[in-house]
């Protein structure tokens, strides 16, 4: 069998167009290479039937014969969406996603579903109901989250890309821990119709790749208005590796952002290769300037604030009656949803949950929720501010190198600050993305974040392609 | 900011539809403390906050009908008789 093993997308392109390899045989490699691997990585919910995958998708398009996985809060019709929860484990999507028809008419071939926290709510994906997923850097290490089974998946080689979702953070962390490119895109520029909601107003489908130019094509696939979503935009159908030259744009100005690295949630390490990507990216000529966003230190509470109460108000519906599980041996309507919803959810859905309807009630709303709407409007007006002065900003994507199983299981609130460097993108609705940037010294992977303001996707493929010119840290592989 | 307590908690979980165990309350009372302690920050930089909300366009579209196969729907209900979703009997005689 040809070794595809760590292949790009792109080297997949050309090998397929020049019919060096059918796309049935990449399906079979990395099917054998899942089947090799993923016992003890365990990214995957389900792999589908060979037969299954084949057929689904067309066989022309921009993605023709390339497998990837989609995250389990993704719907694909006639498969379990399980969002990895008891409450839906036998839930079967009754339509597409408007991404995954997306991805089916441009050929791609989806081979299974990839486990995460329970409904997107984690950054480790040990929240998931079924088991956890392993860190392919270091198996005894968390793979981050939420969408960890698709970081995992990319990063052990099994796919070449993979969707996840992002909230708070749950691409860009999970693509730092596992040396990926990850990308949150603009919020609306993909639509969200199929995604089981956690926090309507921040949550975006975003994509895991191993290199830029990966991530600028399988972007392509899946952006763009969409009937079915009123938030998208109008957004016409491009292909965003046209314009990827090796070259930094000219004039490019990077703004820094002072108050994130040195916050007290970073890590020295992670500090450490920051500092080097500025003095890289000095040396290639493009311009940095030292900025301030003070109201990104209050990013994470107003996170915490919004994205618990729009899954209250979400959640609302898994009430035992209509789709999912529901508790037996019950004697009321009132027992049959206090119970479907103690038994079907976990403890961090329940809690998230719990934390929302506080943060709504009346007596409460005005200091929590209130405030927390003003603060997202400084963030977003700060953001903007910033984007006056410079094209780009830069700072961590995550607090700290992938962590130990269990590590804040006596301190949830420590694993909720994962999201100090990434939940304010989502709460300004700006684009980012995290992009490998260099390793700890024990080895562990760690990335960097680029943010753009609305719609800024093209650029920031060509400065991260670019970059990933100048450096090698996305050509690293673990040792699967 | 004010302590949460046990009553308020079950409070909570009584407007979350969710029956909560014994033994879970404290832990429960600490998680909620914390991560509210913490949110309560908000309120410090809200204070000076003085920038309008964006004005939000609604996007509409046609007002089309489609319809799904009824059993495709209610092949996920987890009781169902007849065409209709089955619950607890609401009223009694």
């Amino acid at each position: 069998m040809i070794d595809l093993k760590f292949a790009t997308i792109q080297e997949l392109r050309s090998l397929i167009d020049s019919k060096q390899v059918s796309p049935q045989e990449v399906l079979d490699f990395y099917l054998e290479q899942i089947v090799q691997i993923d016992p003890t990585i365990k990214s995957a919910l389900e792999i589908f039937d060979k037969k299954s995958i084949l057929d689904l998708s067309s066989n022309t398009g921009l993605l023709k014969g390339i497998p990837g996985f989609i995250k389990d809060n993704i719907c694909q019709e006639g498969r379990i969406a399980s969002c990895a929860s008891k409450i839906l484990e036998n839930y079967r999507a009754p339509y597409d996603a408007t991404v995954t028809s997306k991805l089916k008419q441009e050929g791609a071939l989806l081979v299974g579903r990839a486990n995460m926290d329970e409904f997107a709510m984690g950054s480790s994906t040990e929240t998931s109901a079924f088991f956890k997923t392993h860190n392919p850097w270091d198996i005894s290490r968390v793979p981050g989250g939420s969408s960890g089974g698709s970081a995992a998946a990319v990063a052990a080689g099994l796919v070449p890309w993979s969707l996840g979702s992002d909230t708070g953070g749950s691409v860009r962390q999970p693509a730092g821990f596992c040396n990926l490119v990850g990308l949150k895109p603009t919020y609306g520029s993909v639509s969200r119709y199929g995604l089981i909601a956690y926090a309507s107003s921040l949550d975006q489908i975003g994509v895991f790749t191993q290199t830029v130019y990966d991530n600028a094509l399988v972007y392509s696939a899946i952006a763009g208005h969409d009937e079915k979503d009123s938030s998208t935009l109008d957004l016409a159908k491009k292909d965003y590796t046209q314009n990827l030259t090796s070259k930094f744009p000219e004039g490019l100005c990077i703004g820094i952002v002072e108050n994130a690295l040195e916050a007290a949630e970073l890590d020295p390490e992670v500090k450490l290769v920051l500092e080097q990507t500025i003095i890289d990216l000095e040396k290639a000529g493009v311009s940095v300037k030292r900025v301030k966003v003070p109201a990104l230190d209050y990013a994470a509470a107003t996170y915490f604030i919004l994205s618990r109460a729009e899954a209250a108000s979400n959640f609302a519906r898994f009430d035992g009656v209509r789709y999912g599980y529901r508790a037996p041996d019950i004697n009321s309507l009132e027992e049959m949803y206090t119970k479907t919803r103690h038994d079907g959810f976990g403890r961090e859905v329940q809690v998230r949950m719990m934390v929302g309807n506080y943060v709504l009630s009346a007596g409460h709303a005005g200091q929590y929720y209130n405030n927390a709407k003003k603060v997202q409007r400084l963030i977003r007006h700060q953001f903007e501010e910033a984007f006056k002065d410079v094209d780009m900003l830069l700072m961590p994507s995550q607090a700290c190198p992938a962590f130990k199983f269990d590590a804040y299981s006596d301190n949830k609130l420590q694993m909720d600050l994962q999201d100090y460097f990434t939940a304010a993108v989502n709460i300004a609705g700006v684009p980012g993305i995290s992009i490998p940037g260099g390793f700890s010294k024990e080895g562990l992977p760690i990335g960097f974040q680029l943010i753009g303001p609305n719609l800024s996707e093209e650029k920031l493929f060509q400065v991260g392609h670019a970059y990933q010119q100048i450096t090698d840290w996305h050509k690293k592989n673990p040792k699967v | 900011m004010d302590k949460i307590t046990r009553d308020e908690v079950l409070k909570i979980a009584s407007l979350t539809k969710l029956t909560i165990d014994e033994n879970e309350i404290d832990s429960i009372v600490t998680q909620l403390q914390d991560v509210l302690s913490y949110a309560i920050r908000v309120q410090d930089m809200a204070q000076d906050v003085d920038i309008p909300v964006h004005k939000n366009i609604n996007r509409q579209r046609e007002d089309v009908v489609v319809s799904f196969d009824s059993i495709i729907i209610l092949d996920q209900a987890p009781e169902t008789q007849d065409n209709y979703f089955v619950v607890p009997k609401i009223l009694d005689k």
